[in-house]
């Protein structure tokens, strides 16, 4: 009898060396093991569960996944002791095209762009409307500059670095973009030096008048005019740019838990005119979810326990990010190798744990050869107009894309 | 310098087909030949012309080399053998020269018979050109003459296909082919040891992809038939004989099993006796561990799947039908095709390429009225779905064989060099080799410092390794002789020997220097100075105080000459051969600076 989608369980056998044959789905002579059946197990399952699911393995794990537009994807790694490359990647055809043109058979990302970073990427954005990207990471609080677009070349080249007069000893520089007349970037490590940066001329349009020095986690524009930043304590701070000297706002956290570290997710339609929802989700270490309206930054509208069963052993890799299609759905990663969705909608009021909608496991159970660590999903990003896709990473390296099945319930 | 030269034949920036002009060592080979799928006239073959303007290529190419049976990899070797002219070896594996003819007489008839084209080589011209391949298998050492030697690697990607290493004495290439990196079912990844070759040729059209899993390409293809069965639809998957179909069956037998799924599957056989023996080459090609897969589960022995009987195209309700031939181009799958066509609930899945004018081709581009046989006109409504299974290496499959050849340099062909230029930057300081993207007709060429073994004779070898201290194994030892080359050979013999062999007298050159010693004693008691002198400052040395009164160190000869003119003054001659000169040098100047002030 043959068992599982992986035919005989075959003993190793002594190097004839005639062909190198690693069978599928682990290396070596695993074929009957544990992890084997899982991966078989979650995979038909998969089919169950999601609509579409593609499973990629990248060299170099990324903590990134910045979209260009709504085809491409840029991603980057970070590695403390070598070049580092960043990647634009293109979707495949199926992924970003609208109206079904025919056949799609490729079910590939294409490389098309590509650079080398001396330096690891913890934070990377892409300038709208440009063909710049701005990233930053160890070991200064420095930005650089990158050019994307170029005729002859696919090589994607530092055009220049913006130093940030921090001292090189704090945290790693924040950033954040938005679509604005001249290319500029907002960052800062500390509430007391965030700045916003024209990247041609390197002036300083704005710097923020605050003595507070608590870190920040997360800094977002929230329209060109005004900035969010959230602290590693939890505290939202707020900002007017055209009011220079204006102090990034004090709000006050009546419900501090102290000990945890929080990063925040602003939903994209808060630049738009819906003023009803609440924009700002933050996350923290011990799985603690809260919903605030911009309105009123200091109230807490809801929040909820995530279902994780350990905290997170750091913020690394924290990650909150509402949907942009799906009414009140967040998205929420770094505890450990799933991603959850939440639908903040069917929330009970007062703090308990949240059932999530749903659990992308895949990380775990895809079955890469790992060497048996346990991988940690490093980021997410939702997809900007297919209402249920994602893509998630991990620290072994995947990137995964999906598109669960509506009203499944994860078993 | 000795050179190495690559040139992609093709013009452009197609990527179609693949042709390679080697020139390694003063030989030329020629790596694959394939045809251009998408030109309909003299376009789709190789620009020959290349090699020579005319007459015949046997007398140009020293071998012609097929990795595999893919079209644009073997399409055009008839048309290159027998209508152009070359009557030399051609080598392939064994599987491939099996397969080869098969697919050439398939695409010939498809081409000639049914869209009537004529400069095409005929049935009797694949005959003809068949019968002057020579099969090889894996890593056997194959001399095609004195010098050239090939030998081939297991590759994946299809059965049969192989990378080729071509040698001439230390000069190597190793040419890819089409390969992939991550196993597959029922082929294993590609391997090659750390041959070390001058140069890599890899194919680079995969290079800038990041492919999705197998295994989520295969969930793909259970989610469409799955859903086409359970609206009642019927599932059509026209395959080649052999390979990639066995792949499915097990895939969706095992999906059947576990869903208790309870529509059937049938595998419709074509021509009985061509199955089986594919069957049996596909055995003797892969490795134990493959074998025994296969000699488990007999391919007619699964538990859902049933051989196919025509008849059954007509049952009402859902199946599956995996038949023959992979185009649709005619026999049985197309047969059913024409029934199934009708009903959207319908689904034919079409698993790999299809050649220009067939059925298959059609539909995978869109077409969704066929004008049949008789004029009649066939509505497509079936649901057309395709599926690429083709293992190919991407840019992370490129680098993991870079890494285990070690070549010096790398050579990509079938890329747009802008588009490539992140790749050779990747390559080029990851393993600090040179990479080279050569346009197609563009000839690129290396340099190579090949290493020129040299035999040296037993006497000379004996002689210089009793000289000195213990060589260190490690440490390069440096030896004296000369240099003979002579027909090709090289050899390293002492001077006498070379002498001898050149009827040449050796002539011996003897340098005298004199030296001025102040001394007023007598002759002797100087030259007792002298000697005790260079006893103690030359300690490694053998000095001698010959019976004759003349110093020996080592080789080299002083003496004390007659009375010079001035009593106080002596005179030494130090005497030595053109082979001591750096000894003797030596010690002319350290008599020269004096003698120590003895003490009375």
């Amino acid at each position: 009898a043959v068992g599982g989608l992986g035919a005989a369980g075959l003993a190793r056998e002594g190097e004839e060396r005639f062909c190198h044959v690693t069978p599928w789905p682990l290396g070596g002579a695993r074929w009957a093991g544990m992890a084997a059946e899982s991966a078989e197990d979650w995979l038909l399952e998969s089919l169950r569960l999601y609509n579409d699911l593609h499973v990629f393995e990248l060299q170099e794990p990324t903590r990134v996944i910045e979209w260009i537009g709504e085809k491409s994807v840029c991603v980057a790694g970070y590695e403390n002791s070598r070049r580092n490359e960043i990647l634009q990647l293109l979707l495949p055809q199926k992924l970003y095209v609208k109206e079904k043109q025919g056949l799609c058979p490729e079910r590939d990302f294409k490389v098309e762009r590509g650079g080398f970073s001396d330096r690891p990427v913890y934070s990377l954005r892409h300038v709208p409307d440009t063909s710049l990207l701005v990233t930053s990471g160890p070991p200064d609080s420095s930005l650089q500059v990158w050019q994307l677009a170029a005729e002859d070349t696919d090589v994607i080249k530092c055009a220049s670095t913006i130093p940030t007069g921090n001292d090189s000893k704090k945290p790693w520089t924040k950033i954040a973009t938005t679509l604005a007349r001249t290319p500029c970037v907002l960052h800062g490590s500390r509430v007391n030096n965030v700045q916003i940066t024209e990247i041609e001329s390197k002036k300083n349009i704005y710097t923020a008048a605050s003595s507070i020095s608590d870190e920040v986690s997360s800094l977002e524009f929230l329209d060109c005019n005004t900035l969010l930043a959230c602290c590693v304590n939890g505290q939202l701070c707020l900002a007017d740019v055209r009011q220079p000297q204006s102090p990034l706002g004090d709000a006050s956290i009546p419900w501090a838990l102290s000990g945890e570290q929080w990063c925040m997710g602003v939903s994209p339609g808060v630049q738009g005119s819906d003023v009803n929802a609440p924009a700002i989700a933050r996350l923290s270490s011990g799985g603690q979810l809260t919903l605030t309206d911009l309105r009123n930054i200091s109230k807490l509208l809801k929040s909820a326990r995530c279902k994780v069963s350990a905290a997170s052993p750091s913020t690394e890799f924290l990650c909150v990010s509402w949907a942009p299609v799906l009414d009140g759905c967040l998205a929420v990663s770094g505890f450990n190798g799933t991603v959850h969705i939440y639908d903040t909608r069917s929330w009970p009021v007062s703090g308990e744990e949240a059932e999530p909608l749903f659990s992308h496991k895949g990380h775990i159970l895809s079955g890469m050869d790992n060497g048996g660590g346990f991988p940690l999903v490093t980021t997410h990003a939702w997809h900007p107009w297919k209402s249920r896709m994602l893509l998630s990473a991990a620290s072994d390296g995947s990137l995964h894309v999906w598109d669960w099945a509506e009203s499944h319930k994860n078993s | 310098m000795p050179e190495i030269k690559v040139t992609p034949l093709g013009a452009g920036q197609d990527v179609g087909r693949s042709c390679i002009l080697v020139s390694i060592a003063g030989k030329n080979v020629m790596l694959d030949c394939g045809m251009h799928m998408g030109y309909n006239d003299d376009r789709r073959f190789p620009d020959f012309s290349y090699i020579t303007q005319n007459g015949r290529l046997t007398d140009f190419l020293d071998c012609v080399i097929i990795s595999h049976f893919h079209l644009d990899h073997c399409g055009a070797l008839p048309y290159f053998s027998e209508m152009v002219g070359y009557d030399g070896p051609i080598y392939m594996t064994h599987p491939t020269k099996a397969i080869c003819p098969i697919l050439l007489e398939d695409y010939r008839k498809i081409t000639v018979d049914k869209k009537g084209e004529t400069n095409f080589f005929t049935s009797q011209m694949i005959k003809d050109c068949m019968k002057k391949v020579v099969a090889v298998h894996l890593h056997q050492t194959v001399q095609v003459d004195d010098e050239l030697e090939i030998k081939a690697y297991y590759a994946g990607h299809v059965l049969g296909a192989a990378m080729f290493q071509i040698k001439v004495g230390s000069e190597s290439v190793v040419y890819t082919g089409d390969y992939n990196m991550t196993p597959d079912r029922h082929l294993g990844a590609a391997w090659i040891d750390k041959c070390r070759p001058d140069l890599l040729i890899s194919e680079s059209t995969y290079a800038t992809t990041i492919r999705d899993s197998k295994r989520c390409r295969e969930r793909d293809f259970l989610k469409k038939v799955h859903e086409s069965v359970e609206r009642g639809g019927k599932v059509l998957i026209p395959v080649f004989a052999l390979g990639r179909a066995q792949e499915l069956c097990i895939l969706l037998e095992t999906f059947w099993e576990r869903m208790n799924l309870k529509a059937p599957i049938y595998f419709s056989m074509g021509l009985t006796e061509k199955a089986n023996h594919y069957y049996k080459l596909f055995i003797t090609w892969t490795n134990q561990k493959i074998r025994k897969t296969f000699v488990q589960r007999n391919m007619f022995e699964f538990k859902h799947i049933k051989a196919f009987d025509r008849a059954f195209a007509d049952n009402p309700g859902p199946m599956v039908v995996f038949a023959t031939p992979g185009m649709l181009h005619a026999g049985q799958s197309l047969q059913i095709f024409r029934k199934w066509a009708g009903n959207e609930k319908n689904m034919v899945i079409m698993p790999g390429y299809c050649v220009q004018g067939t059925v298959g081709h059609k539909i995978l581009s869109g077409q969704r009225k066929l004008e049949m046989e008789g004029r009649q006109i066939l509505e497509v409504k079936m649901q057309v779905e395709y599926m690429s299974f083709s293992a190919h290496a991407d840019a992370k499959g490129i680098m993991q064989l870079i890494r285990q050849a070690e070549p010096r340099s790398v050579l990509l062909v079938h890329g747009e060099a802008k588009k490539m230029e992140f790749l050779k930057q990747k390559i080029e300081q990851e393993f600090h080799v040179n990479c080279y993207m050569p346009a197609n007709g563009e000839t690129i060429t290396l340099f190579t410092s090949p290493n020129i073994p040299v035999d040296i004779s037993l006497g000379l070898l004996k002689r210089e390794s009793a000289i000195g201290l213990v060589p260190d194994s490690k440490k390069p030892k440096l030896m004296h002789g000369t240099l003979i080359m002579k027909d090709n050979s090289f050899r390293l013999v002492s001077p006498e020997q070379a002498l001898k062999e050149l009827g040449l007298g050796e002539h011996q050159l003897r340098f005298t220097c004199r030296v001025h010693i102040q001394d007023p004693r007598k002759e002797h008691e100087m030259v007792l100075r002298v000697y005790n002198h260079l006893k103690g400052v030359l300690k490694d040395y053998s000095v001698q105080h010959l019976p004759d009164g003349s110093i020996m160190v080592e080789s080299i000869l002083i003496q004390a000459t007659a009375q010079s003119e001035d009593q106080g003054t002596k005179v030494l001659l130090v005497s030595w051969t053109y082979q001591d000169e750096e000894l003797g040098s030596y010690l002319t100047s350290l008599l020269k600076k004096g003698l120590p002030p003895t003490t009375a």
